[in-house]
């Protein structure tokens, strides 16, 4: 098992030379690349000026675990957020996201946040695909954003001393469609700092909304076993995989999560602040719109995405958005 | 922080202007307005740095390069970026009646080297906007048109409306910057692509598209998925070799091919549409007029006057 530690003063860039050291990989650049025996892909850090530090891990097929960990410090003036989306390997057209998941469960697929002030580990297990992005902001320029709105709230909850270290909430298709298009754009883009900027601040911005959302949902006493977040997590995943094909259906996703299809209901309401059709529609749709900006035809599209009639797709585009694909793709 | 601009000779506030920080370290000011015949000037910053400005309007503008009336004037056209170096202000001259809006960022000095620094591309820019060019533009798309309408949807009540701005301040920026570093690209097309992998990526989705071209069912969407690469991806490689977007190269293709079929003199227009991949003849003719600025039906004229 490797271990990367950080303190909290020094900078992500130090990552690499602890990883490179007990690793066989080349850093370059600022990135580190796996190859071989350890897995492939990359991790990349960007240091920005304005209080924010990214560090980015592309990497599938670790032959085995990273561990990074975050020494708690005595400044206390930063959160430490990060992106995690971790996949098991598709083997073949499995048609269910496999059900069995041998051993502890490790890292899983979330986003979180947490004070720098009392540390962090994150392990990242071997023989999966993982792509995280771990941002170090300050607590001003994040308090800074929702200012008028809701400041101190998430201060307010993470230092009150009998409250959790860290606030995690599950990933949605946002996070995955953008980290997605981040780490696949990212090795190739002549701005990489900007673009890094822009995708972390898009990051922040969902991450902001779902924790308000879920500050209204979540009464006191409902929380979830992890059995059931795993479980939802499963249905979650089952979803997304379906946004060609028509809703799954009740019974099918109940089958999935092992639940009763009201328990289901409520439940996956209460973890993803969506009905579970809502869910659906909406990451059809963003799908469809990602289309759309690659400049094919509204008809295709529809068809592409499993309408069998292009104005179902308008409507739906409409009700979603507030302006039909066809004022999308002609905005004069 | 609020400024207003008077108009010295009508006396009219224009709009209040909103000059917002960014937490990022950008600062953006935002404008909606509809005025008629007016100048509007854009914010002086009075610090070393470049002013990008995003605007998108219904009606007559002009675009200045300072406020009084002998500057250099340029026409200007709906959904632009425009970059200055900052201490050059430019202002916009409006005809009737003219919906006008506007996203200003401010890029100080000291955050290029952070942002945009090591970059060859910017770099360009820089040396462009220092030989005297005063502005240079881009044209927005329509993804960026939405973000620029999102973006000036400022209102301080909706939660999060500054991250919002910073958002697409920061994509409308990316954008604008990668749009003039592929059109630098442009005066040398081969220089960037030196990858084998490229390299080997674009021949084998020529090589697929030869092979392709004249099916019905042909899309650029069934290349992505063979190649496992995203549009974009794909389009920009191949405008840096061939100088044209996939797309036009497939048209391309299609219509040089049914221009041997016409020249063979054996198929009507209509079949030969059919053959090369197109569903209506019309498209077909649009398309081979746009290569070849003549229809099908004048050049099989030409062609048999001349045998």
């Amino acid at each position: 098992m490797s271990y990367v530690s950080l303190e909290n003063s020094e900078s992500f860039l130090k990552c690499f030379e602890v990883i490179a050291e007990d690793k066989s990989c080349i850093v370059s650049d600022s990135v580190l690349y796996f190859s071989g025996k350890t897995g492939k892909g990359f991790i990349t850090a960007a240091g920005i000026d304005t209080g924010i530090e990214v560090l980015a891990l592309n990497v599938s097929m670790l032959t085995d675990d990273l561990t990074i960990r975050f020494q708690p410090s005595t400044d206390a003036s930063s959160y430490i957020l990060h992106f995690d989306e971790i996949e098991i390997p598709a083997k073949g057209d499995n048609d269910l996201p496999v059900n069995n998941m041998s051993g502890v469960e490790k890292g899983h697929s979330a986003v979180s946040i947490a004070d720098a002030g009392r540390g962090k580990t994150i392990v990242y297990p071997r023989e999966r695909v993982i792509r995280s992005l771990i941002v170090r902001v300050r607590k001003s320029s994040l308090d800074d954003l929702i200012k008028d709105f809701d400041a101190g709230t998430i201060g307010a909850i993470l230092d009150s001393p009998e409250g959790p270290a860290f606030l995690t909430w599950p990933i949605t298709f946002k996070y995955r469609l953008l980290l997605n298009d981040f780490m696949t754009e990212i090795v190739q883009h002549p701005f990489r700092e900007l673009f890094t900027i822009r995708n972390v601040s898009m990051l922040m911005e969902y991450l902001l909304q779902q924790f308000f959302v879920m500050q209204k949902l979540t009464g006191e006493g409902n929380s979830l076993s992890s059995q059931d977040t795993r479980s939802l997590s499963r249905v979650e995943q089952h979803l997304c995989s379906q946004y060609k094909k028509e809703f799954p259906g009740i019974e099918k996703l109940s089958r999935i999560s092992a639940m009763s299809p009201t328990s289901l209901k409520t439940k996956f309401k209460r973890y993803y602040g969506e009905t579970l059709f809502g869910y659906y529609q909406k990451n059809k749709l963003e799908h469809a719109r990602k289309l759309l900006d690659s400049k094919i035809p509204v008809k295709v599209v529809a068809t592409e995405i499993g309408y069998s009639n292009p104005s179902h797709f308008t409507l739906a585009f409409k009700k979603e958005y507030g302006f039909s694909p066809w004022h999308y793709l002609n905005p004069h | 922080m609020t400024m207003k601009f008077q108009d010295p000779e009508q006396e009219k506030p224009i709009k209040a202007l909103q000059v917002l920080s960014l937490p990022v370290g950008l600062r953006a000011a935002v404008l909606k307005a509809t005025v008629d015949r007016q100048d509007i000037p854009l914010p002086d910053f009075h610090e070393e740095g470049y002013t990008i400005s995003f605007i998108n309007f219904k009606g007559d503008v002009r675009v200045a390069t300072g406020h009084r009336p002998g500057d250099k004037e340029q026409p200007a056209s709906p959904g632009l970026g425009l970059i200055s170096a900052a201490g050059k202000p430019m202002s916009f001259r409006t005809g009737a009646s003219v919906s006008f809006a506007a996203l200003v960022l401010f890029v100080p000095k000291g955050w290029v080297p952070h942002f945009l620094g090591a970059n060859t591309p910017f770099r360009k820019l820089e040396q462009q906007l220092e030989e005297g060019a005063n502005i240079i533009t881009c044209r927005l798309g329509r993804k960026q048109l939405s973000q620029l309408s999102s973006a000036l949807n400022v209102t301080g009540e909706k939660p999060l409306s500054l991250l919002n701005l910073q958002n697409g301040a920061l994509a409308l920026l990316e954008y604008f910057l990668c749009n003039r570093h592929r059109s630098l690209l442009g005066v040398s097309p081969t220089s960037d692509i030196e990858n084998e992998d490229d390299l080997s990526l674009i021949r084998e989705v020529e090589s697929y598209i030869s092979e392709y071209y004249c099916s019905d069912t042909f899309t650029v969407d069934s290349i992505l998925k063979k190649t496992y690469t995203s549009y974009h991806r794909l389009n920009f490689l191949f405008k840096s070799i061939h100088g044209m977007t996939i797309s036009e190269y497939i048209r391309n293709k299609r219509i040089e091919k049914s221009k041997e079929m016409i020249a063979d003199n054996v198929k009507s227009i209509s079949q030969i549409a059919y053959e090369i991949g197109y569903s209506s003849i019309s498209n077909y003719i649009l398309a081979f007029k746009k290569v070849y600025q003549i229809t099908p039906g004048k050049y099989k004229k030409q062609i048999d006057s001349l045998a």
